[in-house]
């Protein structure tokens, strides 16, 4: 139990640095309009000059909604595990009866649990406001479900992100190569049907289709119960084995720690 | 008294980069094949400290202190040896022992920046598993004590140097470990917040009886703290004693100020240097190796009347560069 309190503890911590942090909340929210209206015109105009699509112009906007807010919410909590590896901080979290990877895990976590919410209410009103058109309540439960399992996936792969911090001194490059992976092989603009087979083929060796395209692809498609225990196993799959590769790399990077200035 | 700390021939070291020298060529062959070399950092060092005790360890930039007390909180694990706090072998147990330890690395933050003090303070809390009832009755004394109170509520980003120095403190604290480990707990501190913490300190560890071992640059850390010294250099132990043992050991030279019926004085003794003497007042330093306080006494009285003798030892810093400049030369 006393287990359990401390870790909700770092949750409770992650909420109030999200409620503090909110102006850039503001200005991830003041992004949303633009790029919905940009992709709203640019899909009508596709649908109007007689253009294939995988799906109505509509669809694909709130099919670009919920990737964008699986993409928008996460914290970027690798920053926090660079700061601490280069600042030598970790000297300080090592030594505390707790998992300093959970703590983070859980800090993220509460973090998420402010920005999934406001984001989602954001990317809603917005995606609302340009199609006129609700999507139907089971398509948006189930984007609700999956994409909150795919932002807590994100942010463990983040804590992994700013594990690198023990070999680089920068971790930005690897956050690039991240998201632009996670942009193209899983479907942020258009849905994965778009998309060439063996491309498609490419992408299912990695987790990035089942953290955007699994998702949103409610609302393009009808889904059924198979495609969504198929989708739950994904993300546990990948789960497990980002867990297991976390801890087996902070085992690593600990035991080989050497911390700057002594 | 039981050992709350010890170390058997305990060893790390660390492999840095070395870069080729050499234009382009050199720092592309650095990239694709780094040389890296092994630097000491510790080497086969032993030592036991009783439960209670308040140790300095002492040494130059690079002598193993922060290293070894790294290794003791299990930060970092040892290439060999074995330690032993509070019975926990600290790198395979370091959670069990973190419920026991308190540390405080003066150049880094256990704080949270964004959040209040008060609010880093029930997170530890809940870290260490402190009863509710505990935590707060615990929490008004340090907070008296290190007189945080109108500081509690303000973000831990907003406090100065030493506020923040004093917090952190408390945040060691807070759970009453046995062993508190501080690294240059005063570092950047000035004269008055040094002195209240370092009063703060030997103060919070008597009343828990707890062990403090401490490391610093600031002799007066040492002098005002601790009991026994230990002294590391290049990784081993110069010296382990009691800090009074420490002075009599080294102690080359003593300052003496006279006052006599003489205007001003000359001593003509072996080793002894006139600094200043005017207005009936005499400033000399001794060398003890070379003359004796008694013989440099017995001098002044033959030609005049002693009316007031004061005597200083070398400063703890000067004993230290001994020892240090000594070590090296070895």
């Amino acid at each position: 139990m006393n287990t359990l309190l401390k870790y909700w503890a770092f949750v409770r911590v992650g909420v109030v640095r999200a409620l503090n942090e909110r102006g850039e909340l503001y200005g991830r929210l003041l992004f949303l309009p633009i790029i919905l209206g940009v992709f709203y015109e640019l899909w009508s105009a596709v649908g109007e000059a007689g253009m294939p699509t995988a799906s109505a112009p509509h669809d694909l906007v709130w099919y670009l909604a919920a990737t964008e807010w699986v993409v928008l919410s996460p914290p970027l909590i690798f920053n926090d595990v660079q700061e601490d590896v280069r600042r030598g901080d970790i000297a300080c979290a090592l030594p505390r009866p707790i998992s300093y990877l959970g703590s983070m895990f859980c800090q993220g976590m509460g973090m998420l649990a402010v920005r999934a919410p406001v984001l989602g209410l954001g990317l809603f009103a917005c995606a609302l406001a340009f199609t006129r058109v609700l999507p139907e309540p089971s398509d948006v439960l189930w984007v609700a479900a999956f994409g909150l399992a795919a932002m807590g996936f994100i942010v463990a792969c983040y804590l992994l992100l700013g594990l690198a911090a023990f070999w680089l001194d920068d971790v930005t490059p690897l956050y690039w190569i991240w998201q632009k992976s996670l942009f193209l092989l899983g479907g942020l603009m258009v849905p994965l049907e778009l998309y060439p087979e063996w491309f498609r083929e490419l992408g299912s060796f990695t987790p990035f289709p089942s953290l955007l395209s699994g998702p949103a692809s409610a609302l393009t498609t009808h889904v059924t119960t198979p495609a969504g225990i198929a989708l739950a196993t994904q993300l546990l799959s990948w789960s497990l084995g980002i867990t297991v590769a976390g801890a087996l790399l902070f085992t690593h990077v600990t035991r080989r720690l050497q911390l700057k200035g002594g | 008294m039981s050992n709350a700390v010890t170390v058997r021939e305990l060893s790390k070291s660390f492999r840095i980069r070395r870069a080729r020298s050499g234009g382009l060529s050199a720092r592309l062959h650095d990239l694709i094949a780094p040389q890296t070399e092994a630097v000491s950092a510790v080497d086969r060092v032993s030592f036991t400290i009783e439960k209670g005790e308040r140790v300095a360890f002492i040494g130059p930039n690079g002598a193993g202190k922060s290293t070894t007390l790294k290794l003791l909180s299990g930060i970092l694990y040892p290439d060999e040896g074995h330690a032993d706090v509070l019975g926990f072998v600290p790198w395979r147990e370091r959670k069990r022992l973190g419920f026991h330890l308190g540390t405080v690395f003066g150049q880094r933050s256990q704080l949270w920046h964004h959040l209040p003090a008060r609010e880093t303070f029930a997170l530890l809390a809940r870290v260490y598993e402190v009863e509710p009832a505990l935590h707060r009755a615990r929490l008004q004394l340090l907070t008296e004590r290190f007189a945080l109170g109108a500081l509690l509520d303000r973000p831990v980003s907003q406090l100065s140097l030493g506020e923040r120095m004093r917090a952190e403190i408390t945040a060691s604290l807070l759970h009453a470990p046995q062993i508190l480990f501080l690294d240059e707990p005063t570092i950047g501190l000035d004269v008055a917040a040094k002195a209240q913490v370092r009063a703060l300190l030997r103060e919070q560890s008597q009343q828990d009886n707890a062990t403090l071992i401490l490391t610093s640059h600031d002799t007066g850390d040492i002098e005002s703290v601790c009991q026994r010294v230990i002294v590391i250099h290049g990784g081993r132990i110069l010296w382990d004693g009691a800090l009074t043992a420490l002075r009599q050991r080294y102690l080359k030279t003593k300052r003496v100020t006279l006052l006599c019926d003489r205007e001003r004085l000359t001593v003509d003794l072996p080793g002894v240097q006139v600094l200043t003497s005017a207005n009936y007042q005499t400033e000399l330093v001794i060398q003890l190796d070379r003359t004796t306080l008694g013989a440099v006494v017995d001098a002044v009285a033959k030609g005049s009347t002693l009316r007031d003798l004061a005597i200083e030892d070398q400063p703890l810093d000067d004993v230290i560069r001994t020892m240090y400049a000594d070590a090296d030369r070895s």
